[in-house]
């Protein structure tokens, strides 16, 4: 015999198949008796499921059943418009190919965002990011707009590259400091035009003062890096301070008056402007020591003459971090004859014609005035080398002043 | 009839006419399985509504593709609202009025109803069947989750035991001892009121003077 779950189980499966049908329940389901021959426990059970099964109390009222289901459809019209986007979105997805080229899309699109949120943030020219945050850059300036809003744009362009400086004063970035100091330069004198060309309005005059704090800004923010660059930085530095309307140093003259005898003393006369007390003496862009003294206008220095010396440029480096330096070199003998060789005067690399201090930048075919101060011209018997202070290093801007000094000298050899 | 897979599909997408199918196919048993255990009919039929716009709510979010998941689905929904309700209850103070309360005003006319349509009943029978109904919902209160689930899935929807034992997560066999055990719990319980009851309507009696 089953067990006494199963016998229920099976009678109430009777049951339910009896009642699908529409036979009436046996009598023995409505009484408390029990057939004959009938199991009184299961039978019990069933007619207590039956019983249940048919009490009204179980059974939702008609009304009720069509009221909810009202509320029900009105409720469903208010939520599931979202539910059928989903599906839309569900569907368009399930197609393999539109699957993938969505998924690529997104992909290519979070990647691309990333990389302009990452870029936007790189400020140092020698991460290869940056290439991508000036093309960024270009794509906004270059967008069709008002010009007062192009010249705030520009503004704050150059405050970008101006903060991208920063990041870059030190020797171990030299030719990104180099690049990123040009490119603020540049950026500056775009933003300048812009404000400059706008018509007399409240717009230029506002950014107008804008422009002129981000200039002294600029000037107090190179002057803080003088210190902590290498010569040629400097060099490049003090000459945009220059064009910022900085007061800089700037050599009008050198002259180089040779010993009498080898490995004498040789006196360097040094005319300028902005020289201050103190400045050290720059030979090939080198700091050579041994201080200077002011003598009737010139700055002069002494310094020790093998007779190797091949001087290409020289300057001076001020306590508080601006240099200047000109090729324009008029070498002397003791004896009163000179060998002018021209070149530039530059408070930085250049044409030497910076800031508010116009010179004349004499050439080797067309000596200055560096070289027109009536000194006759010597030809050393052998190549000028500062032998003991200046290093083998050359500087790309020796190079050619090199090339300049070697034509020079070769052309006035009788 | 439609597979239940398809009606759900076209119920996610909104489609009125599958909601309504779905809600008429489930209402018997929600409403057996709320009515049986609250106490009386207008608080089983808040809850049920309750139950019924929360499934259309969340049915576009609901993965059950067959009718044990998603009557399962439906079950804990309603089991979660009952709870909620008897939980309410706990925290409302007990207010006795003077005035007859809602409840009391419905069972009133119910058995206002009741009698007219049944005049061979008098007023004591009609407030025995209401008393009766309380024995039961404190009865079915008394099983086990398992047990209530069980017996609607079997009784009120009428699901053969594998349905069930799906629905529930539940072998067949397993199924099966809990129907009995309900079924036999229930009956015991019954049981047990009916004597005390019956004591008591006889103590009563005896107290009154009633031979």
């Amino acid at each position: 015999m089953n067990p006494l779950p199963e016998r229920l189980n099976e009678r109430l499966e009777r049951e339910e198949r009896r009642s699908r049908r529409g036979g009436a329940p046996p009598d023995w389901l409505a009484s408390s008796t029990h057939a004959p021959g009938r199991d009184p426990e299961v039978d019990e059970l069933v007619a207590l499921a039956r019983r249940l099964q048919a009490t009204p109390h179980l059974q939702a009222d008609p009304l009720f059943a069509q009221h909810l289901e009202r509320r029900l459809l009105l409720r469903q019209a208010t939520v599931h418009h979202p539910a059928r986007k989903k599906m839309f979105i569900r569907r368009w997805g399930a197609h393999p190919a539109l699957r993938f080229a969505f998924v690529l899309c997104l992909c290519l699109l979070l990647v691309g965002t990333s990389m302009l949120e990452a870029a936007a943030q790189v400020s140092n020219p020698e991460n290869p990011l940056y290439a991508l945050k000036r093309w960024e850059q270009g794509i906004q300036i270059s967008l069709p707009r008002s010009p007062e809003t192009q010249a705030e744009l520009d503004l704050q362009s150059a405050r970008d590259r101006l903060n991208t400086l920063a990041t870059l004063a030190s020797p171990a970035h030299a030719e990104a400091y180099r690049y990123a100091l040009a490119d603020f330069e540049q950026q500056y004198s775009t933003a300048a035009s812009a404000i400059e060309d706008l018509p007399a309005q409240p717009d230029r005059t506002r950014l107008g003062k804008e422009l002129a704090t981000l200039e002294a800004d600029a000037r107090q923010t190179l002057r803080g890096f003088l210190l902590q660059l290498a010569v040629p930085e400097r060099l490049s530095t003090t000459d945009a301070l220059g064009r910022l309307g900085d007061t800089i140093p700037h050599l009008l003259s050198v002259q180089i008056i040779l010993p009498a005898q080898p490995n004498g003393r040789a006196s360097i006369n040094i005319a300028g402007d902005n020289v201050q007390q103190g400045a050290q003496l720059l030979v090939n862009n080198l700091v050579i020591g041994g201080q200077g003294s002011f003598q009737i206008g010139t700055y002069v220095f002494t310094i020790p003459w093998s007779g190797d010396e091949h001087p290409q440029s020289i300057g001076i480096l001020n306590p508080d971090g601006t240099a200047a330096q000109t090729t324009a070199i008029t070498l002397q003998g003791a004896n009163g004859n000179g060998n002018g060789n021209g070149g530039n005067t530059q408070g930085a690399h250049g044409n030497g014609n910076h800031g508010k201090k116009p010179t004349a930048t004499p050439t080797p075919h067309h000596p200055g005035p560096a070289s027109s101060q009536g000194s006759a011209i010597i030809v050393p018997s052998r190549p000028l080398v500062i032998a003991s202070a200046l290093p083998h290093r050359r500087f790309p801007q020796q190079e050619a002043s090199l090339a300049v000094n070697a034509a020079h000298t070769h052309g006035s050899e009788p | 009839m439609e597979a239940i897979n398809r009606l759900l599909d076209r119920a996610r997408r909104g489609e009125s006419e599958a909601l309504s199918i779905l809600y008429r196919q489930f209402l018997p048993g929600i409403f057996g399985y709320i009515a049986a255990r609250v106490p009386d009919r207008a608080t089983a039929e808040d809850l049920t509504s309750e139950v019924f716009l929360k499934m259309v709510e969340g049915i576009g979010r609901l993965r059950a593709s067959d009718e044990a998941s998603f009557a399962a689905w439906l079950l804990q929904i309603a089991r979660i609202t009952v709870a909620g309700y008897y939980r309410q209850r706990e925290h409302l103070p007990t207010l006795v009025s003077l005035e007859p309360g809602l409840w009391e005003e419905e069972a009133f006319e119910k058995r206002e109803a009741l009698l007219a349509s049944h005049p061979d009943l008098d007023p004591a029978q009609s407030a025995e069947i209401h008393d009766e109904w309380n024995t039961v919902v404190n009865a079915i209160n008394a099983l086990t989750e398992e047990q209530r689930q069980v017996l609607i899935g079997r009784l009120i929807l009428g699901y053969d035991v594998a349905t069930v034992a799906r629905m529930l997560g539940k072998t067949a066999n397993a199924v099966k001892a809990l129907q009995f055990r309900a079924l036999g719990s229930l009956q015991r319980v019954l049981a047990k009121q009916d004597g005390s009851e019956q004591a008591s309507h006889l103590q009563t009696r005896h107290r009154g003077g009633t031979p």
